[in-house]
């Protein structure tokens, strides 16, 4: 199997790793970099557990992506956030603060994943309507809560503004 | 002795704090066992497993899977002599010479990671002679079918549990009340139906995962996402002839968990595995596809009702019948049989009742606990028979309802006086927020519109003296640390104890911590996760370490004061005297004490206090009839109502609205008491939709998220409306009583009810498709 | 046993640097190696065992597979490497060709819309490929360069069969085209899943319609449909070109559509359930679009 040198920005920090081809970025993040805030949840790009906002080389921002189903070769100069990229300064993300408030964690597993899906959606619609952000979460289940905290929480981040960093 | 001051439901308990652990959980911070950092000496598990539903093991040969580089051990069931199981013990570790399920456990491989593990499984040869298999409950009990456990009368069950042996039934639970055959001749209306409800998944979105690793001496760790750290140590040892305390059981954050983390299921692999390569730390991880028929799954049901009321609607007769569709091993479904047994009536008074609850082995995967623990399965054809005996005497379905419902003081079927309930208030109160009686147009002239009602109750399922301990401590700067057994699974418990040891101590519920993860060498005994019974029994046993902490604070004060205990109090973190009005802070005398006011010396030391509970009144039940004066500790009941639309060119049914009330007898956080409302509404809408396991022969035909379906964002209703009603538990901590499991047992049958308001056709069995309703909308010439 | 595994199986990845050099390394390795975009398909298959490759030829950055254009005369050009997200905001989709960027905003979650792209759709020939009925209806081309160099292949000449395409060993898509669309067409896109949204389609109908003086309705229409056959199915229903269009018409057009339909019973759905829903949806489809070019 071919192994490849690559370089990427996570979170802000460049991390230099030689992987094997089939590593997925999601196992180079949890595996290699020891940075489990992202989770594991089907490996199979069905349940969100893994989003993280990925730029590639070029792009103008980060958009989420199950990290499960990239390849952490693809990810040579791209810039990757996770949900330990959210807050700065120990500063909560909006989306974080706001999801805390609406009762919108339970368990916390797909929480990293709702927040990256929230945190990119008004990244590219800072005033989404209901029907979008339940549209933007379809690609995250939650088993606990039943999405209706998640979703106020996400009305309510919008209201909020924009984070305090640099998101990407 | 002190008397301790009656604690009133002062702040924080019954107010809506933050999640303790909320701040950890937004950051990505928070710790689930596939987290922790094991260093580049772990090694990876992999499982091979049966491809057949039911056959002999012949020969196992694992040399070549041996030889393979990378690979360090290769278990089998010769490894596992003993059996293991919760109320049953039916199951070994690793088969030994059967396999009962496909799926079911044959060798295990650890290895220097994953894929090697996976390489070697094939290189494992095993011997098989398929045997005639069992794929269906009903078939099961005949007495020509094929026999699953031959050695059933040999295996060890708790004494409230049934096997009968040489049959394929490891339980049967019977109630026999009044005359049910003279009732049917004065009943008004009779009905009779039978349901049928899939298997399903729990689906919690962290999968299995355990990691176990055997010291030289024998002491073995198991880190796991589990719901039951104390279950899995005890089962373990049992299994493993060792002692309990040669086990600790490390459990952090679990990713949800819905029953599916109860008992052992996959962690004795990871133990076993791990005792093949001593000194190392052995991680098994299930995949998504592994977690859907592998683990736990919720037990399929055939479900017979028959039931009879006057002209008035006064229920006068039951007789139901439940075959179980338990799977390859009962030994924690055998209580679930029971438990829908006993509680078989629902929450109705009725003069006249017969339940047979059977427990029946099939060659399924294996039946476990899930969030209602046979309730949902069991309401879900009960009360759709319910709506249509009210319908067949033109009553209106809630009132028929009111008329039957379960009230405080009355007699249930297994003879128990009922405790005061709120379940009359809840069903007024859901009726009302639904609207009940007015139907609104439907959006669309192709759509049709209706609304459904229906009701639950559940007891915690457990040992009669399951218990609970806690531990309550004070650190230098008068912050608080709770230690329990119980384990924070998402549903808010850890939240919930420190509202509860704030409030009983006297201190800022900001100064309380829970210590995590729990630890079984560390943290005091808890039975189990389960039965939505923390709130209630954790929270008894904290309430009471709270209480002594407090006692030996005010006793050193007082001593020091030389003032009576009774006059003093901890107010906001301070002790105050309400005769001297003296106030002073708990820092630092909580750990160094005082001086001692009447010469040299000190009095007092580090604060600790204990509490523990158990129930102790719970009696067993006679076995013939099912009659006994106390089946159960309580009942928490509620009722559910929605309104849906249905789609004539699809059969598509959307929920507009679902309403919610339950009474938890005293809501220690009302927000969190209202979102487990709302996420069981959620699970009980996906269930009522979209999830079953498609089995066929056996095998699993959608173990993936690709064609197992669960309710995403976008399924969710527009509206959910949760209604506590607050009717106090004699026994619970400030008369709080559970709510986790509750809220998705009505939700199905609800939702059913209104499709047949909307529609007017009934299923028989979920989930209600969009081709199931419009396939049943055009036998029914509904449409074309 | 049915099970996937926890992880991808060995692979080498390869990067070529032109199109050519894409071309000479698939054709070389044919049965071995793997042109993969967002890989949202391919690795899933991967890792349940289903496909095997000893090569995944990463094509993305090669030239033209990042463009998306469109020109007034000659129509829409997406490069292959263009995702379903991109698809669904670009303006000039949404104003030319808005059933397309319905069609693709249906496809999974945003998450995997951010790596799937519409040539990985038409490449996997799936027969409930989300975005093929809308692609067929607009008359899409399918842009590949092979040994030979490029080339032009009609999309409805392109499916061969579950998972089977017109595709060469060498070959690599470089684009979708589509050509302008009749002036004042309508089209519309519906789809059934299991879910509101995210699900596979169990039943999709893409209808377009526009008006034609040669017609003898002077309309005509196209449907097409997807997982509801062996490949996707692009049809002309006949009721709708003979003469009046009216309701009586549009239900006949329906049900001649569902006849032609060849669906299958599966865990998803069945067949009888998947012709009643042809008929229902395309009936809602063609209505739609009828009203809007009528009016």
């Amino acid at each position: 199997m071919s192994l490849h040198h690559i370089t990427l920005t996570i979170n802000g920090a460049v991390e230099r790793a030689t992987v094997p081809a089939n590593l997925t970025l999601l196992q180079l993040l949890r595996e290699t970099l020891a940075l489990t805030g992202t989770k594991n949840g089907c490996a199979a790009g069905e349940c969100g557990a893994c989003t993280v906002l990925l730029a590639l080389p070029g792009a103008e921002r980060g958009e989420p992506v199950n990290s499960c189903m990239v390849l952490a070769v693809e990810c040579d100069g791209a810039a990757v956030v996770t949900v330990e990229g959210l807050a700065h300064d120990h500063q909560l993300d909006p989306v974080q603060q706001a999801l805390l408030e609406a009762g919108g964690v339970q368990c916390g597993f797909c929480t990293p994943g709702v927040l990256i899906s929230a945190r990119a959606l008004l990244d590219r619609n800072p005033r989404p309507s209901e029907a979008e952000i339940r549209e933007a979460l379809v690609g995250n289940l939650c088993r606990c809560t039943g999405y209706l905290r998640i979703i106020a929480g996400i009305q309510a981040a919008a209201q909020l503004g924009a984070p305090a960093g640099p998101a990407a | 002795m002190l008397k301790t001051h009656p604690t009133p439901a002062r702040g924080p308990v019954g107010e809506s704090v933050a999640r303790l652990d909320g701040q950890e959980k937004v950051t990505g911070a928070a710790q689930f066992a596939d987290d922790i950092q094991f260093g580049p000496g772990l090694l990876h598990a992999r499982i091979l497993r049966s491809p057949h539903a039911h056959a002999l093991i012949k020969r196992i040969d694992a040399s070549r899977a041996l030889a393979l580089p990378g690979v360090r051990a290769v278990v089998t069931g010769e490894q596992t002599p003993g059996y293991i199981g919760l109320y049953l013990q039916d199951r070994h570790i690793f088969c030994r010479d059967r396999v009962r399920y496909i799926g079911d456990p044959v060798a295990g491989v650890a290895a220097v990671d994953e894929q090697t593990a996976e390489k070697a499984l094939d290189l494992i040869e095993v011997e098989y002679e398929p045997l005639p298999a069992v794929f269906d409950p009903v078939a099961g009990t005949r007495p020509d079918a094929p026999l699953l456990h031959p050695d059933l009368g040999q295996y060890e069950a708790v004494n409230f549990i049934f096997p009968k042996p040489n049959t394929n039934i490891s339980n049967h639970f019977k109630i026999r009340r009044g005359d049910v055959a003279g009732a049917w001749a004065q009943c008004a209306a009779v009905v009779e139906r039978e349901y049928r409800v899939p298997h399903i998944q729990h689906v919690p979105i962290e999968p299995h995962v355990a990691v176990a690793k055997w010291d030289e001496k024998g002491k073995i760790t198991l880190w796991a996402s589990s719901q039951s750290p104390f279950a899995q140590r005890n089962l373990i040892a049992k299994a493993l002839h060792i002692s309990q305390s040669q086990i600790q059981v490390v459990a952090p954050y679990v990713g949800g968990g819905f029953g599916a983390k109860a008992g052992v299921s996959m962690e004795a692999l990871a133990v076993v595995i791990a005792g093949a390569v001593k000194g190392r730390p052995v991680k098994l991880r299930l995949t998504r596809e592994e977690e859907f028929f592998t683990t736990f799954v919720r037990q399929g049901l055939v479900a017979r009702f028959k039931l009879g009321c006057d002209t008035e609607g006064r229920l006068l007769a039951l007789e139901n019948t439940y075959y179980w569709d338990a799977g390859a091993y009962t030994e924690y479904g055998v209580n679930m049989t029971r438990a829908g047994g006993y509680s078989g009536t629902g929450p109705y008074d009725v003069p006249n009742v017969s339940v047979d609850s059977i427990c029946v082995y099939t060659n399924h995967p294996v039946g476990g606990p899930m969030r209602g623990f046979g309730m949902p399965e069991l309401h879900a054809g009960l009360e759709q028979a319910m709506d249509d005996l009210a319908r067949s005497i033109q009553l209106d379905p809630v009132e028929f309802r009111r008329r039957n419902c379960i009230r405080g003081g009355d007699t249930v079927a297994t003879g128990m006086t009922m405790h005061p309930t709120g379940l009359p208030d809840c069903i007024e109160q859901a009726a009302a927020a639904i609207n009940w009686g007015h139907k609104a147009p439907p959006s669309a002239p192709t759509k049709r519109r209706g609304k459904g009602f229906a009701i639950m109750w559940k007891a915690p399922a457990m040992p009669p003296n399951a218990g609970s301990s806690a531990r309550v401590q004070f650190n230098e700067d008068a912050t608080v640390t709770v230690s329990v057994g119980g384990q924070e699974i998402g549903q808010g418990t850890f939240t919930v104890m420190a509202q509860m040891a704030a409030a009983a101590l006297g201190v800022p519920y900001e100064w309380v911590k829970v210590a995590g993860p729990v630890d079984t060498d560390y943290s005091p005994y808890e039975w189990q996760t389960v039965a939505s019974r923390l709130t209630w029994s954790m929270g008894n046993a904290v309430k009471a370490a709270a209480l002594d902490a407090r006692r030996q604070v005010l006793e050193m004060v007082a001593q020091a004061w030389k003032e009576n205990p009774d006059d003093l109090d901890i107010v906001n973190g301070q002790v105050i005297s309400y005769k001297t009005e003296e106030a002073r802070s708990l820092k630092d005398i909580v750990i160094y004490g005082l001086p001692n006011p009447d010469g040299d010396g000190w009095i007092g030391g580090p604060v600790l206090g204990r509490g523990s509970f158990m129930p102790t009144y719970v009696t067993g039940l006679d076995a013939e009839t099912g009659q006994g004066p106390r089946a159960v500790v309580h009942y928490t009941t509620g009722a559910q109502a929605v309104e849906v639309e249905v789609d004539l060119e699809t059969g598509k049914v959307e929920v507009l609205r679902g309403v919610a009330a339950f009474d938890v007898g005293k809501a220690i956080n009302p927000e969190m008491v209202k979102a487990q409302m709302e996420g069981g509404l959620v699970q009980g809408i996906s269930t009522a939709f979209f999830e079953g396991l498609k089995l066929k022969d056996g095998r699993v035909q959608n173990p993936s998220f690709v064609d197992y379906r669960i309710a995403t964002a976008a399924d969710a209703p527009p509206q959910v409306e949760a209604i506590i009603v607050e009717v106090a538990q004699d026994d619970g901590p400030w008369g709080a009583r559970g709510i986790g499991e509750h809220s998705m047992v009505p939700t199905l049958p609800a939702i059913a009810n209104a499709i047949y308001d909307a529609v007017g056709i009934r299923m028989d069995a979920p989930p209600f498709s969009a081709e199931k309703v419009f396939m049943a909308m055009r036998q029914a010439g509904v449409v074309q | 046993m049915v099970t996937a595994h926890p992880g991808l199986p060995e692979f080498d990845y390869v990067k070529p640097a032109s199109l050519a050099e894409a071309s000479r390394f698939l054709a070389e390795h044919a049965g071995a190696a793997r042109a993969f975009m967002g890989g949202t398909d391919i690795f899933v298959r991967l890792r349940d065992g289903a496909w095997q490759a000893q090569y995944l030829v990463d094509v993305k950055h090669l030239e033209g597979m990042q463009a998306l254009s469109f020109d007034p005369a000659a129509g829409l050009t997406i490069g292959a490497a263009v995702n379903l997200n991109r698809i669904n905001a670009a303006p000039s989709v949404r104003e030319h060709y808005p059933v397309l960027a319905e069609a693709a905003g249906t496809v999974a979650s945003y998450q995997l819309r951010t790596r799937a792209t519409l040539a990985g759709n038409v490449c996997n020939a799936s027969p409930a490929g989300d975005t093929l009925a809308a692609c067929l209806v607009l008359a899409g081309q399918v842009s590949v360069h092979g040994l030979a160099g490029p080339r032009q292949v009609a999309l409805k000449d392109f499916f061969r069969g579950p998972g089977k395409t017109a595709l060469q060993p060498g070959d690599v898509v470089t684009a979708l085209r589509f050509p302008l669309p009749p002036a004042g067409y309508a089209a519309k896109y519906l789809k059934l899943g299991r879910n509101t949204l995210g699900d596979l389609a169990i039943v999709g109908v893409a209808a377009l319609g526009y008006r034609e003086a040669a017609a003898a309705a002077g309309l005509r229409f196209r449907v097409g449909l997807a997982s509801v056959a062996p490949t996707p199915l692009l049809l002309e229903p006949a009721a709708l070109s003979a003469g009046p269009v009216d309701e009586a018409a549009l239900t006949a057009a329906a049900e001649a559509v569902a006849a032609a339909a060849a669906p299958i019973d599966d865990v998803r759905g069945s067949a009888e359930y998947r012709r009643l829903m042809v008929r229902n949806l395309a009936r809602q489809a063609l209505t739609e679009v009828w009203r809007k070019i009528a009016a």
